[in-house]
């Protein structure tokens, strides 16, 4: 939980409960990598994260390339910071020999903490008939509610594909048949492949508005299309944003992380935002603090009418994604209690009733 | 063809200057900002030559990921500007510590087209390009309709404006304006209202009519329309804005890791 009382700003309220929407679990060691773009993958993920971390939380490459789960739980549970979080695997095979951050292994870690982890899925249209039952087994072994897509990956002489096309359509009606219903396509910055930008956002409105049915959580709010995210979203009330990379901007580029905030909440509402670490991209350690202690400034404040209140954080850092993936906020409060993660980081005052005292 | 600038007399050769001058125009159509501005050259070598000066530009982008394409149009864009003095014969590009700098600085010194240089790319950079510099207008519309509120403006009278209404008075560095309805208006700060039209203009913008801004999809501005209109040009600019917060991150990130 944030504790309120670790800044003056929410004296006096509830804590928050806070969902990561948007985590891995990755693999990128020397012996995993068998194409150079799996080298200049992580390390182009690695100049994201010094450029976004403060010095002393920077990871070192090596640390970077490859971590323990027990490294994980300890980023992510010790300080309390986060209660819950969101696998997003990206497969990469043409890049990485085991795969960079895979279902299976996400769903391993999950395993041991199943109360604490959502391992979602992903699928490639371009795998045809044996991608379906993929998803299938996804679904009937993980019970996957959610997807996480990256349009951008290669396969054979593929350097991409898209959502809009029928292929990707068979797939989305095999999601909305099987009830996975939360899809998470990666919109991020223009990498590969060559001209054709494969993480345009442009395939995204047709989708939303053919299934109305699934939501379509757009990961980093489609930066650098921001402009084109927030007007399809504007038209689609099944269009989310989620915040991994926008977030650490909170850190070292706060009128900027202000602006697109801003944007988000004019756009969007409230409803529809989801904070996300992209952890091991940042850590929630630091981050969630970071971005709960974000603020307009007055000029901001007049240009978009709209304030981050400590309601609208409640939604953005767990509510919006509790809702998406059915959890019962209150439930989980009380079965974190004492689960093992409590227990073993002495998390017990997060979860008791009362509301601390402005003392603690 | 090794010469130094340094023994040829003096005139025959444009300086270090002149070249950054040249190049200041150029800009990462991502961001709409200079990449002299952004710290993305690094090396600038003049020689002499028979015909003129033969230069060398050296750039780097804030990642080795950077899209090709976006590397691709900086790079001729780039080479251009220098090609345009006259006193240079020509203008080698080197790009630097990225994915694809082999074809990209093979292509663009060859004088190959994009998909020359990149044959399993599925089409041209020119849509690319123009997307780009639509998002650039609009975000450069943006500022220049802030000014022009700030100067009393209000958005249906700016969304009426033509290009004949702005009256420059070049002395005073100030704009008036005739106001549709009959008031009148002084801009004095000019820059933004300038670099719109620059941009404006390079986009022929006003080939069919002289109305002054437009919508993102490149209509007249309907009076019920224009605060819509504007807060998605403000959309635009914060989209470049935050975008330039990420690569100018990325490129101090990598520009400590060199020097590590």
């Amino acid at each position: 939980m944030y504790r309120t009382t670790d800044s003056d700003r929410y004296d006096g309220e509830d804590d928050i409960f806070v969902i990561d929407s948007h985590i891995h679990f990755w693999d990128a060691s020397e012996e995993n990598i068998v194409h150079e773009g799996g080298e200049e993958f992580i390390r182009c993920f690695y100049d994201y994260h010094t450029g976004f971390t403060p010095t002393e939380r920077e990871w070192t490459l090596e640390e970077y390339r490859k971590y323990s789960r027990e490294r994980m739980l300890t980023d992510f549970f010790e300080n309390g910071s986060v209660d819950m979080g969101i696998f997003q695997p990206t497969h990469l095979h043409e890049f990485y020999e085991e795969g960079f951050n895979t279902v299976d292994d996400n769903a391993a870690v999950a395993a041991e903490h199943p109360e604490r982890f959502i391992t979602n899925g992903r699928f490639d249209p371009r795998e045809g008939e044996a991608g379906l039952r993929e998803l299938e087994r996804q679904k009937e072994e993980y019970d996957i509610d959610g997807v996480k897509l990256y349009t951008a990956e290669w396969r054979s002489d593929s350097k991409g594909w898209r959502l809009d096309s029928e292929e990707a359509f068979r797939y989305l009606d095999k999601c909305a048949e099987l009830g996975i219903k939360n899809i998470h396509p990666h919109k991020g910055p223009t990498i590969r492949p060559l001209n054709r930008d494969a993480f345009d956002v442009a395939d995204v409105d047709d989708a939303a508005s053919s299934f109305p049915e699934l939501n379509f959580i757009v990961e980093h709010v489609g930066l650098p299309r921001l402009d084109d995210f927030c007007w399809i979203a504007a038209q689609e009330p099944n269009v989310y944003g989620g915040l991994a990379v926008a977030a650490p901007m909170a850190q070292n580029r706060p009128r900027k992380f202000g602006e697109i905030m801003g944007e988000l909440l004019y756009w969007l509402g409230e409803d529809r935002i989801l904070f996300g670490s992209d952890y091991a991209l940042w850590n929630p350690d630091w981050l969630v603090d970071c971005v709960m202690n974000a603020e307009f400034t007055e000029e901001q404040r007049d240009e978009y009418g709209v304030e981050l209140s400590t309601d609208v954080m409640r939604k953005i850092m767990g509510e919006n994604a509790a809702r998406l993936y059915d959890i019962d906020i209150e439930e989980k409060k009380a079965q974190f209690r004492d689960d093992a993660i409590t227990e073993e980081f002495g998390l017990e005052a997060h979860y008791t009733d009362e509301t601390p005292s402005a003392a603690d | 063809m090794t010469a130094e600038s340094t023994d040829e007399p003096a005139g025959t050769l444009p300086t270090h200057d002149r070249i950054q001058s040249a190049l200041k125009p150029v800009t990462d159509p991502e961001l709409d900002r200079s990449i002299v501005e952004l710290g993305y050259v690094d090396e600038i070598r003049v020689e002499a030559g028979g015909n003129g000066a033969h230069v060398r530009v050296a750039f780097t982008l804030p990642t080795a990921w950077c899209s090709p394409a976006f590397a691709w149009m900086m790079a001729v864009d780039a080479r251009d500007a220098v090609e345009a003095l006259p006193s240079v014969d020509d203008c080698t590009i080197e790009l630097r510590e990225h994915m694809h700098e082999t074809e990209v600085n093979h292509g663009v010194n060859e004088g190959l087209s994009f998909a020359e240089a990149f044959p399993d790319a599925e089409d041209g950079v020119t849509d690319v390009r123009s997307t780009l510099d639509e998002k650039a207008v609009l975000s450069r519309q943006y500022a220049a309709v802030e000014s022009l509120l700030d100067a009393g403006l209000d958005l249906e009278q700016v969304a009426h404006l033509e290009r004949s209404d702005l009256n420059r008075d070049a002395a005073a560095d100030r704009i008036a304006i005739d106001v549709p309805g009959g008031a009148f208006a002084v801009v004095t700060s000019t820059a933004d209202i300038d670099r719109y039209l620059e941009k404006a203009r390079s986009l022929d913008y006003f080939a069919e009519s002289d109305r002054l801004f437009r919508t993102p999809e490149g209509e007249p501005i309907a009076p019920a329309d224009a605060e819509l209109v504007h807060r998605r040009a403000r959309l635009a600019q914060v989209n470049m804005d935050g975008q330039g917060g990420v690569c100018d991150a990325l490129h101090q990130a990598r520009q400590s890791g060199a020097s590590d």
